[in-house]
Protein backbone atom coordinates (compact mmCIF):
# COMPACT_ATOMS: atom_id res chain seq x y z
CA UNK A 1 0.00 0.00 0.00
CA UNK A 2 2.79 2.84 0.92
CA UNK A 3 4.46 1.16 -1.79
CA UNK A 4 1.86 1.95 -4.60
CA UNK A 5 1.14 5.44 -2.95
CA UNK A 6 5.08 6.46 -2.83
CA UNK A 7 5.57 5.10 -6.95
CA UNK A 8 1.81 6.71 -7.61
CA UNK A 9 3.13 10.31 -6.41
CA UNK A 10 6.27 9.47 -8.31
CA UNK A 11 4.58 8.72 -11.71
CA UNK A 12 2.36 11.77 -11.26
CA UNK A 13 5.09 14.21 -10.95
CA UNK A 14 6.82 12.23 -14.03
CA UNK A 15 3.66 12.80 -15.70
CA UNK A 16 3.72 17.04 -14.77
CA UNK A 17 6.80 16.95 -16.57
CA UNK A 18 6.47 15.14 -19.35
CA UNK A 19 3.26 16.99 -20.01
CA UNK A 20 4.91 20.08 -19.83
CA UNK A 21 6.98 18.82 -22.57
CA UNK A 22 4.58 17.00 -25.03
CA UNK A 23 2.75 20.04 -24.88
CA UNK A 24 5.70 22.37 -26.06
CA UNK A 25 6.05 19.83 -28.98
CA UNK A 26 2.73 21.11 -30.79
CA UNK A 27 4.33 24.58 -30.56
CA UNK A 28 7.66 24.43 -32.46
CA UNK A 29 8.83 21.82 -35.39
CA UNK A 30 11.74 20.18 -36.57
CA UNK A 31 12.75 22.65 -38.59
CA UNK A 32 12.49 25.72 -36.59
CA UNK A 33 14.58 23.39 -33.54
CA UNK A 34 17.31 22.43 -35.95
CA UNK A 35 17.68 26.00 -37.29
CA UNK A 36 17.60 27.37 -34.11
CA UNK A 37 20.13 24.77 -32.68
CA UNK A 38 22.49 25.30 -35.73
CA UNK A 39 22.69 29.39 -35.58
CA UNK A 40 25.62 31.31 -34.38
CA UNK A 41 23.24 33.00 -31.98
CA UNK A 42 22.04 29.77 -30.10
CA UNK A 43 25.88 27.95 -30.59
CA UNK A 44 27.38 31.23 -29.09
CA UNK A 45 24.98 30.67 -25.81
CA UNK A 46 25.22 27.09 -25.49
CA UNK A 47 28.57 27.68 -25.40
CA UNK A 48 28.21 30.62 -22.82
CA UNK A 49 26.12 29.00 -20.70
CA UNK A 50 28.59 25.97 -20.18
CA UNK A 51 31.79 27.89 -19.64
CA UNK A 52 29.97 30.33 -17.14
CA UNK A 53 27.72 27.84 -15.37
CA UNK A 54 31.27 25.61 -14.93
CA UNK A 55 33.26 28.36 -13.67
CA UNK A 56 30.77 29.76 -11.78
CA UNK A 57 30.13 26.02 -9.78
CA UNK A 58 34.09 25.28 -9.57
CA UNK A 59 34.35 28.86 -7.62
CA UNK A 60 31.32 28.45 -5.68
CA UNK A 61 32.05 24.66 -4.34
CA UNK A 62 35.55 26.21 -3.45
CA UNK A 63 33.80 28.86 -1.27
CA UNK A 64 31.43 26.76 -0.34
CA UNK A 65 33.45 23.72 1.35
CA UNK A 66 35.34 25.07 3.74
CA UNK A 67 32.19 27.67 4.39
CA UNK A 68 29.90 24.69 4.91
CA UNK A 69 32.72 22.77 6.91
CA UNK A 70 32.78 25.86 9.59
CA UNK A 71 29.24 25.72 9.81
CA UNK A 72 28.99 22.46 10.11
CA UNK A 73 31.82 21.28 12.50
CA UNK A 74 33.06 24.15 14.41
CA UNK A 75 31.47 25.88 17.26
CA UNK A 76 31.34 30.01 17.50
CA UNK A 77 29.30 32.81 19.20
CA UNK A 78 26.78 33.93 16.70
CA UNK A 79 26.50 30.20 14.81
CA UNK A 80 22.49 30.06 14.46
CA UNK A 81 22.15 33.89 13.09
CA UNK A 82 24.88 32.73 10.67
CA UNK A 83 23.11 30.01 9.95
CA UNK A 84 20.20 31.42 9.13
CA UNK A 85 21.45 34.67 7.12
CA UNK A 86 22.94 32.26 4.58
CA UNK A 87 19.46 31.27 3.31
CA UNK A 88 18.86 34.68 2.69
CA UNK A 89 20.14 34.36 -0.94
CA UNK A 90 18.06 31.43 -1.74
CA UNK A 91 14.41 33.22 -0.48
CA UNK A 92 15.67 36.43 -2.06
CA UNK A 93 14.79 36.67 -5.81
CA UNK A 94 18.02 36.30 -7.86
CA UNK A 95 16.44 39.55 -9.84
CA UNK A 96 16.82 41.64 -5.90
CA UNK A 97 20.24 39.64 -5.99
CA UNK A 98 20.98 41.58 -9.62
CA UNK A 99 20.01 44.68 -9.10
CA UNK A 100 21.74 44.66 -5.73
CA UNK A 101 25.18 44.18 -7.36
CA UNK A 102 24.08 46.78 -9.96
CA UNK A 103 23.88 48.98 -7.16
CA UNK A 104 27.18 47.73 -5.90
CA UNK A 105 28.88 48.63 -8.80
CA UNK A 106 27.94 51.60 -8.73
CA UNK A 107 29.16 52.75 -5.62
CA UNK A 108 32.83 54.48 -5.44
CA UNK A 109 34.20 51.68 -4.79
CA UNK A 110 32.55 49.22 -6.78
CA UNK A 111 33.11 51.55 -9.81
CA UNK A 112 36.48 50.87 -8.95
CA UNK A 113 36.65 47.57 -9.50
CA UNK A 114 34.73 47.49 -12.51
CA UNK A 115 37.00 50.29 -14.28
CA UNK A 116 40.07 48.94 -13.06
CA UNK A 117 39.93 45.61 -12.15
CA UNK A 118 37.42 43.50 -13.79
CA UNK A 119 34.57 44.83 -15.72
CA UNK A 120 31.55 43.13 -13.98
CA UNK A 121 28.53 45.45 -15.23
CA UNK A 122 27.22 44.49 -19.04
CA UNK A 123 30.55 41.90 -19.12
CA UNK A 124 30.96 38.13 -19.06
CA UNK A 125 32.64 38.36 -15.71
CA UNK A 126 29.16 39.62 -14.66
CA UNK A 127 27.54 36.58 -15.80
CA UNK A 128 29.75 34.31 -13.38
CA UNK A 129 29.13 36.37 -10.18
CA UNK A 130 26.19 36.76 -11.14
CA UNK A 131 26.40 32.94 -10.68
CA UNK A 132 28.12 32.29 -8.09
CA UNK A 133 26.22 35.05 -6.37
CA UNK A 134 22.93 33.22 -6.34
CA UNK A 135 24.32 29.40 -6.04
CA UNK A 136 26.80 30.01 -3.44
CA UNK A 137 24.55 29.79 -0.52
CA UNK A 138 22.45 26.84 -2.34
CA UNK A 139 25.73 24.97 -2.43
CA UNK A 140 26.42 25.66 1.15
CA UNK A 141 23.44 24.63 1.99
CA UNK A 142 23.59 21.24 0.68
CA UNK A 143 27.43 20.91 1.58
CA UNK A 144 26.49 21.20 5.50
CA UNK A 145 24.07 18.89 5.26
CA UNK A 146 26.56 16.71 3.72
CA UNK A 147 29.50 17.00 6.54
CA UNK A 148 26.57 17.04 8.95
CA UNK A 149 26.02 13.41 7.96
CA UNK A 150 30.01 12.65 8.50
CA UNK A 151 30.63 11.93 12.56
CA UNK A 152 33.56 13.88 13.70
CA UNK A 153 35.01 10.74 15.50
CA UNK A 154 36.74 9.79 12.36
CA UNK A 155 38.32 12.76 12.07
CA UNK A 156 39.17 12.79 15.90
CA UNK A 157 40.69 9.05 15.34
CA UNK A 158 43.08 10.50 12.56
CA UNK A 159 43.87 13.35 14.62
CA UNK A 160 45.34 10.82 17.36
CA UNK A 161 46.79 9.26 14.98
CA UNK A 162 49.10 12.04 13.87
CA UNK A 163 47.23 13.95 11.22
CA UNK A 164 47.09 17.85 11.19
CA UNK A 165 44.10 19.12 10.92
CA UNK A 166 44.05 20.15 7.82
CA UNK A 167 45.29 16.29 6.74
CA UNK A 168 42.30 14.88 8.44
CA UNK A 169 40.23 16.95 6.56
CA UNK A 170 41.72 16.39 3.27
CA UNK A 171 42.68 12.70 3.68
CA UNK A 172 39.12 11.64 5.99
CA UNK A 173 36.54 13.66 5.64
CA UNK A 174 36.34 14.73 1.96
CA UNK A 175 36.73 11.18 0.68
CA UNK A 176 33.60 10.12 3.12
CA UNK A 177 31.42 12.96 1.34
CA UNK A 178 32.75 12.15 -2.04
CA UNK A 179 28.85 11.15 -2.50
CA UNK A 180 27.59 14.71 -1.16
CA UNK A 181 29.89 16.48 -3.07
CA UNK A 182 29.14 15.29 -6.30
CA UNK A 183 25.67 15.54 -5.89
CA UNK A 184 25.95 19.05 -4.73
CA UNK A 185 28.30 19.88 -7.53
CA UNK A 186 25.78 18.58 -10.19
CA UNK A 187 22.72 20.10 -8.46
CA UNK A 188 25.07 23.39 -8.03
CA UNK A 189 26.06 23.68 -11.45
CA UNK A 190 22.47 22.93 -13.05
CA UNK A 191 21.17 25.52 -10.86
CA UNK A 192 23.98 28.57 -12.02
CA UNK A 193 23.09 27.26 -15.89
CA UNK A 194 19.55 28.08 -15.65
CA UNK A 195 20.31 31.20 -13.74
CA UNK A 196 18.46 34.47 -15.08
CA UNK A 197 16.86 36.84 -13.32
CA UNK A 198 20.45 37.83 -11.71
CA UNK A 199 22.17 37.56 -15.23
CA UNK A 200 19.79 39.53 -16.94
CA UNK A 201 20.07 42.75 -14.54
CA UNK A 202 23.67 42.71 -13.92
CA UNK A 203 24.84 41.35 -17.06
CA UNK A 204 22.31 42.52 -19.70
CA UNK A 205 20.56 41.02 -22.34
CA UNK A 206 23.17 42.08 -25.49
CA UNK A 207 22.84 39.25 -28.26
CA UNK A 208 25.93 37.83 -28.79
CA UNK A 209 27.82 38.90 -26.25
CA UNK A 210 25.66 38.35 -23.09
CA UNK A 211 23.38 36.15 -23.45
CA UNK A 212 23.07 32.52 -21.99
CA UNK A 213 20.52 29.88 -23.48
CA UNK A 214 17.96 31.13 -20.45
CA UNK A 215 18.49 34.77 -21.48
CA UNK A 216 17.95 33.47 -25.24
CA UNK A 217 14.69 31.82 -24.38
CA UNK A 218 13.72 35.31 -22.80
CA UNK A 219 14.54 37.37 -26.02
CA UNK A 220 12.91 35.13 -28.14
CA UNK A 221 9.52 35.29 -26.19
CA UNK A 222 10.30 39.33 -26.02
CA UNK A 223 10.47 38.87 -30.50
CA UNK A 224 7.07 37.37 -30.03
CA UNK A 225 8.84 34.09 -31.58
CA UNK A 226 6.62 31.56 -30.42
CA UNK A 227 8.31 28.89 -32.26
CA UNK A 228 12.47 30.25 -31.53
CA UNK A 229 11.51 30.40 -28.28
CA UNK A 230 10.67 26.66 -27.99
CA UNK A 231 13.18 25.37 -29.90
CA UNK A 232 15.61 26.69 -27.60
CA UNK A 233 13.67 25.50 -24.77
CA UNK A 234 14.27 22.01 -26.20
CA UNK A 235 17.97 23.10 -27.02
CA UNK A 236 18.65 23.85 -23.16
CA UNK A 237 16.87 20.38 -21.95
CA UNK A 238 19.07 18.54 -24.50
CA UNK A 239 22.24 20.50 -23.47
CA UNK A 240 21.53 20.04 -19.81
CA UNK A 241 20.31 16.05 -19.81
CA UNK A 242 23.61 15.27 -21.88
CA UNK A 243 26.08 17.77 -19.69
CA UNK A 244 24.46 16.15 -16.31
CA UNK A 245 25.16 12.44 -17.51
CA UNK A 246 28.42 13.14 -18.90
CA UNK A 247 29.33 14.18 -15.60
CA UNK A 248 27.56 11.49 -13.64
CA UNK A 249 29.96 9.49 -16.09
CA UNK A 250 33.00 11.25 -15.25
CA UNK A 251 32.96 11.84 -11.43
CA UNK A 252 31.27 8.94 -10.78
CA UNK A 253 34.20 6.56 -12.26
CA UNK A 254 36.82 8.67 -11.07
CA UNK A 255 35.31 7.60 -7.20
CA UNK A 256 34.69 4.43 -8.09
CA UNK A 257 36.28 1.95 -5.50
CA UNK B 1 -16.79 29.59 13.81
CA UNK B 2 -14.27 32.47 13.59
CA UNK B 3 -13.66 30.19 10.38
CA UNK B 4 -16.53 29.75 8.90
CA UNK B 5 -17.17 33.30 8.98
CA UNK B 6 -13.94 34.00 7.41
CA UNK B 7 -14.92 31.53 4.33
CA UNK B 8 -18.46 32.96 3.62
CA UNK B 9 -16.86 36.67 3.77
CA UNK B 10 -14.32 35.39 1.30
CA UNK B 11 -16.83 33.68 -0.85
CA UNK B 12 -19.20 36.68 -0.97
CA UNK B 13 -16.77 39.23 -1.98
CA UNK B 14 -15.71 36.65 -4.39
CA UNK B 15 -19.23 36.88 -5.67
CA UNK B 16 -19.27 40.97 -5.65
CA UNK B 17 -16.21 41.30 -7.76
CA UNK B 18 -17.70 38.74 -10.10
CA UNK B 19 -20.62 41.61 -11.15
CA UNK B 20 -17.80 43.94 -11.79
CA UNK B 21 -16.53 43.98 -15.56
CA UNK B 22 -12.90 44.44 -16.10
CA UNK B 23 -10.72 43.87 -19.10
CA UNK B 24 -7.34 43.22 -19.41
CA UNK B 25 -4.62 45.45 -21.59
CA UNK B 26 -1.19 43.83 -22.81
CA UNK B 27 0.59 46.87 -22.77
CA UNK B 28 3.93 47.42 -23.81
CA UNK B 29 6.16 49.98 -21.45
CA UNK B 30 6.59 52.66 -23.26
CA UNK B 31 3.17 53.97 -21.98
CA UNK B 32 3.08 52.62 -18.44
CA UNK B 33 2.72 55.67 -16.78
CA UNK B 34 -0.25 57.32 -18.91
CA UNK B 35 -2.12 53.58 -19.07
CA UNK B 36 -2.07 53.37 -15.11
CA UNK B 37 -3.53 56.95 -14.96
CA UNK B 38 -5.80 55.91 -17.69
CA UNK B 39 -6.94 52.65 -16.14
CA UNK B 40 -7.83 54.39 -13.11
CA UNK B 41 -9.97 57.21 -14.36
CA UNK B 42 -11.49 55.27 -16.86
CA UNK B 43 -12.58 52.78 -13.52
CA UNK B 44 -13.94 56.11 -12.06
CA UNK B 45 -15.77 57.27 -15.03
CA UNK B 46 -17.53 53.86 -16.00
CA UNK B 47 -16.64 51.39 -13.34
CA UNK B 48 -14.97 48.78 -15.55
CA UNK B 49 -11.64 48.01 -13.79
CA UNK B 50 -8.81 47.57 -16.22
CA UNK B 51 -5.69 45.20 -15.81
CA UNK B 52 -2.31 46.21 -17.23
CA UNK B 53 0.09 43.78 -17.91
CA UNK B 54 3.31 45.07 -18.59
CA UNK B 55 6.31 44.19 -20.55
CA UNK B 56 8.54 44.53 -23.64
CA UNK B 57 5.80 44.56 -26.40
CA UNK B 58 6.86 41.49 -28.26
CA UNK B 59 6.52 39.57 -24.67
CA UNK B 60 3.28 40.62 -23.82
CA UNK B 61 2.17 39.52 -27.44
CA UNK B 62 3.52 36.16 -26.81
CA UNK B 63 1.91 35.86 -23.80
CA UNK B 64 -1.50 37.25 -25.46
CA UNK B 65 -0.73 34.52 -28.12
CA UNK B 66 -0.30 31.79 -25.55
CA UNK B 67 -3.32 32.36 -23.21
CA UNK B 68 -5.23 33.12 -25.87
CA UNK B 69 -6.93 35.62 -23.52
CA UNK B 70 -6.51 39.37 -23.47
CA UNK B 71 -9.01 42.46 -24.81
CA UNK B 72 -6.86 45.04 -25.47
CA UNK B 73 -2.90 45.19 -27.30
CA UNK B 74 -1.33 48.62 -26.97
CA UNK B 75 2.20 48.09 -28.04
CA UNK B 76 5.37 50.49 -27.79
CA UNK B 77 5.33 50.74 -31.29
CA UNK B 78 3.75 50.43 -34.98
CA UNK B 79 6.52 47.97 -35.99
CA UNK B 80 3.87 45.16 -33.43
CA UNK B 81 0.84 45.78 -35.13
CA UNK B 82 1.88 43.80 -38.41
CA UNK B 83 3.47 41.36 -36.12
CA UNK B 84 0.36 40.86 -34.17
CA UNK B 85 -1.70 40.88 -37.65
CA UNK B 86 -0.18 38.05 -38.62
CA UNK B 87 -0.45 35.76 -35.98
CA UNK B 88 -4.12 36.86 -35.54
CA UNK B 89 -3.86 38.44 -32.53
CA UNK B 90 -6.07 41.52 -33.61
CA UNK B 91 -8.50 42.90 -35.25
CA UNK B 92 -6.95 45.34 -37.22
CA UNK B 93 -9.55 47.91 -38.14
CA UNK B 94 -9.77 48.67 -34.68
CA UNK B 95 -6.52 50.29 -34.59
CA UNK B 96 -6.30 53.60 -32.74
CA UNK B 97 -3.37 55.71 -32.63
CA UNK B 98 -3.40 56.71 -29.10
CA UNK B 99 -0.18 59.31 -28.64
CA UNK B 100 3.57 59.63 -30.76
CA UNK B 101 6.81 59.13 -29.80
CA UNK B 102 9.89 60.83 -30.70
CA UNK B 103 13.17 59.16 -30.47
CA UNK B 104 15.71 61.14 -29.02
CA UNK B 105 19.05 61.09 -27.09
CA UNK B 106 18.86 60.73 -23.66
CA UNK B 107 21.63 61.23 -21.02
CA UNK B 108 22.19 61.86 -17.72
CA UNK B 109 20.76 64.77 -15.35
CA UNK B 110 23.12 67.97 -16.34
CA UNK B 111 24.74 66.29 -20.09
CA UNK B 112 28.00 65.08 -17.92
CA UNK B 113 29.53 63.60 -21.28
CA UNK B 114 28.17 66.79 -22.81
CA UNK B 115 26.53 65.43 -25.71
CA UNK B 116 25.25 67.37 -28.34
CA UNK B 117 24.02 65.53 -31.45
CA UNK B 118 23.63 61.95 -32.72
CA UNK B 119 27.48 62.39 -34.34
CA UNK B 120 29.10 62.91 -30.70
CA UNK B 121 27.95 59.26 -30.04
CA UNK B 122 30.50 58.00 -31.62
CA UNK B 123 33.14 59.81 -29.14
CA UNK B 124 35.58 57.51 -28.26
CA UNK B 125 35.36 55.84 -24.75
CA UNK B 126 31.10 56.64 -24.59
CA UNK B 127 29.00 53.93 -22.88
CA UNK B 128 25.35 53.64 -25.00
CA UNK B 129 22.86 51.63 -24.32
CA UNK B 130 20.06 50.96 -26.37
CA UNK B 131 16.95 48.72 -26.15
CA UNK B 132 17.52 45.11 -27.78
CA UNK B 133 16.45 45.37 -31.51
CA UNK B 134 14.89 42.06 -31.52
CA UNK B 135 12.89 42.54 -28.19
CA UNK B 136 12.18 46.18 -28.08
CA UNK B 137 10.63 48.45 -30.48
CA UNK B 138 13.15 51.26 -28.85
CA UNK B 139 16.05 49.11 -30.18
CA UNK B 140 15.01 48.94 -33.38
CA UNK B 141 14.34 52.69 -33.73
CA UNK B 142 17.68 52.91 -32.32
CA UNK B 143 19.46 51.09 -35.11
CA UNK B 144 17.48 52.30 -38.06
CA UNK B 145 18.32 55.86 -37.12
CA UNK B 146 21.93 55.38 -37.02
CA UNK B 147 21.80 53.40 -39.69
CA UNK B 148 19.78 55.94 -42.00
CA UNK B 149 22.67 58.60 -40.79
CA UNK B 150 25.25 55.85 -41.34
CA UNK B 151 26.75 56.09 -38.21
CA UNK B 152 25.71 52.42 -37.23
CA UNK B 153 29.84 51.22 -37.57
CA UNK B 154 30.92 54.36 -35.27
CA UNK B 155 28.50 54.56 -33.25
CA UNK B 156 28.23 50.47 -32.75
CA UNK B 157 31.72 50.15 -30.94
CA UNK B 158 30.43 52.37 -28.18
CA UNK B 159 27.12 49.91 -27.46
CA UNK B 160 28.20 48.70 -24.03
CA UNK B 161 24.64 47.01 -23.26
CA UNK B 162 21.24 46.13 -24.75
CA UNK B 163 18.17 46.35 -22.53
CA UNK B 164 15.64 43.83 -22.41
CA UNK B 165 12.83 46.58 -22.19
CA UNK B 166 11.83 50.04 -22.68
CA UNK B 167 11.68 50.80 -19.56
CA UNK B 168 14.51 49.01 -18.89
CA UNK B 169 16.52 51.08 -21.10
CA UNK B 170 15.53 54.20 -18.88
CA UNK B 171 16.43 52.61 -16.09
CA UNK B 172 20.23 52.57 -17.39
CA UNK B 173 20.09 55.75 -17.39
CA UNK B 174 18.73 56.61 -13.74
CA UNK B 175 21.00 53.67 -12.52
CA UNK B 176 23.85 55.96 -14.67
CA UNK B 177 25.05 52.17 -15.77
CA UNK B 178 25.53 53.90 -19.20
CA UNK B 179 26.31 57.81 -20.22
CA UNK B 180 23.51 57.62 -22.97
CA UNK B 181 20.75 55.86 -24.34
CA UNK B 182 18.77 56.31 -27.35
CA UNK B 183 15.41 56.27 -26.22
CA UNK B 184 11.80 58.08 -26.45
CA UNK B 185 11.49 61.80 -25.66
CA UNK B 186 9.21 60.57 -22.73
CA UNK B 187 12.09 59.65 -20.83
CA UNK B 188 12.76 62.72 -19.20
CA UNK B 189 9.45 62.53 -17.75
CA UNK B 190 9.18 59.52 -16.04
CA UNK B 191 12.43 60.62 -14.34
CA UNK B 192 13.10 64.12 -14.68
CA UNK B 193 15.80 64.03 -11.90
CA UNK B 194 17.75 61.92 -13.70
CA UNK B 195 17.62 62.16 -17.43
CA UNK B 196 17.52 64.63 -19.75
CA UNK B 197 17.06 64.32 -23.49
CA UNK B 198 18.78 65.89 -26.14
CA UNK B 199 16.53 66.02 -29.31
CA UNK B 200 17.73 65.47 -32.86
CA UNK B 201 18.04 67.09 -36.03
CA UNK B 202 14.22 66.88 -37.92
CA UNK B 203 16.00 65.44 -40.85
CA UNK B 204 18.13 62.46 -38.56
CA UNK B 205 14.90 60.72 -37.77
CA UNK B 206 13.50 58.59 -40.59
CA UNK B 207 10.50 57.25 -38.76
CA UNK B 208 8.24 58.70 -35.92
CA UNK B 209 6.51 56.15 -33.74
CA UNK B 210 3.11 56.29 -32.37
CA UNK B 211 1.65 54.15 -29.43
CA UNK B 212 -1.54 51.91 -31.08
CA UNK B 213 -4.18 50.41 -29.45
CA UNK B 214 -6.19 47.32 -31.10
CA UNK B 215 -8.63 45.15 -29.93
CA UNK B 216 -7.70 41.77 -29.55
CA UNK B 217 -9.02 38.87 -31.36
CA UNK B 218 -9.67 36.94 -27.96
CA UNK B 219 -11.79 39.97 -26.38
CA UNK B 220 -14.68 38.39 -24.49
CA UNK B 221 -16.01 41.93 -24.00
CA UNK B 222 -15.57 43.80 -26.85
CA UNK B 223 -18.11 46.51 -25.89
CA UNK B 224 -16.03 47.48 -22.67
CA UNK B 225 -13.00 47.43 -25.15
CA UNK B 226 -13.60 49.43 -27.19
CA UNK B 227 -14.86 52.05 -24.68
CA UNK B 228 -11.33 51.92 -23.26
CA UNK B 229 -10.11 52.78 -26.86
CA UNK B 230 -12.42 55.68 -27.31
CA UNK B 231 -11.74 56.44 -23.30
CA UNK B 232 -7.78 56.78 -24.25
CA UNK B 233 -8.81 59.06 -27.58
CA UNK B 234 -11.13 61.33 -26.03
CA UNK B 235 -9.85 64.07 -24.53
CA UNK B 236 -9.93 63.21 -20.70
CA UNK B 237 -7.44 60.29 -22.17
CA UNK B 238 -5.52 62.72 -24.21
CA UNK B 239 -5.16 64.95 -21.87
CA UNK B 240 -3.63 62.36 -19.43
CA UNK B 241 -1.20 61.29 -22.09
CA UNK B 242 -0.40 65.01 -22.65
CA UNK B 243 0.72 65.24 -19.15
CA UNK B 244 2.96 62.32 -18.77
CA UNK B 245 4.69 64.43 -21.73
CA UNK B 246 3.22 62.07 -25.08
CA UNK B 247 2.94 63.62 -27.72
CA UNK B 248 -1.04 64.04 -28.57
CA UNK B 249 -1.58 65.42 -32.62
CA UNK B 250 0.50 64.47 -35.68
CA UNK B 251 1.28 68.23 -36.50
CA UNK B 252 2.71 68.71 -32.88
CA UNK B 253 4.93 65.20 -33.68
CA UNK B 254 5.65 66.66 -37.05
CA UNK B 255 7.47 69.59 -35.91
CA UNK B 256 10.43 67.38 -34.63
CA UNK B 257 10.30 65.76 -37.72
CA UNK B 258 8.67 67.27 -40.88
CA UNK B 259 9.63 64.68 -43.01
CA UNK B 260 9.46 61.23 -41.13
CA UNK B 261 7.43 58.62 -41.98
CA UNK B 262 4.56 56.83 -39.41
CA UNK B 263 4.59 53.22 -38.75
CA UNK B 264 5.58 50.65 -40.92
CA UNK B 265 7.84 47.86 -40.25
CA UNK B 266 12.04 48.36 -40.39
CA UNK B 267 14.09 45.02 -40.68
CA UNK B 268 17.14 45.06 -38.98
CA UNK B 269 19.95 45.55 -41.74
CA UNK B 270 23.07 42.75 -42.36
CA UNK B 271 25.55 45.64 -41.03
CA UNK B 272 23.66 44.96 -37.99
CA UNK B 273 24.45 41.23 -37.69
CA UNK B 274 28.52 42.02 -38.80
CA UNK B 275 28.47 44.09 -35.73
CA UNK B 276 27.26 41.71 -33.31
CA UNK B 277 29.78 38.82 -34.83
CA UNK B 278 32.68 40.63 -34.61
Amino acid sequence: MFKGVTISALALLILFFVGILVSMVSYTDWNTFISALLSREILFAIRLSLTTATVATILSMLIAIPVAYAISQTEFPGKNIVDSLLDLPIVISPVALGAALLVFFNTPVGAGIDAHIIKFVFAVPGIVLAQITVISALAVRLLKSTFDSIDPRYEQVGRTLGCSKPEAFLRITLPLAKDGLIASGILTWARATGEFGATITLAGATTMKTETLPIAIFLSLASADIEKTIAVIFVLIIIAVVALIIMRKIIGRRYVI
Amino acid sequence: MLLVGLLIFTLFSGCAKGQQKTINVFCGAASKPAMDESAQAFEKKTGIKVYCNYGGSGAVLSQMKLSKTGDLYVPGAPDYIPKAERDDAIDTKSVKIIAYLIPVIAVQHGNPKNIQSLSDLAKPGLKIGIGNPDAVCLGLYAIEILDYNHLLAEVGKNIATQAESCEKTATLLSLKSVDTVIGWHVFHDWDANNIDVVYLKPEQIPRIAYIPAAISTFTKDRDSAQKFIDFLVSKQGQDIFSKWGYITTESEARKFAPNAETGGEYELPDTYYELLGK
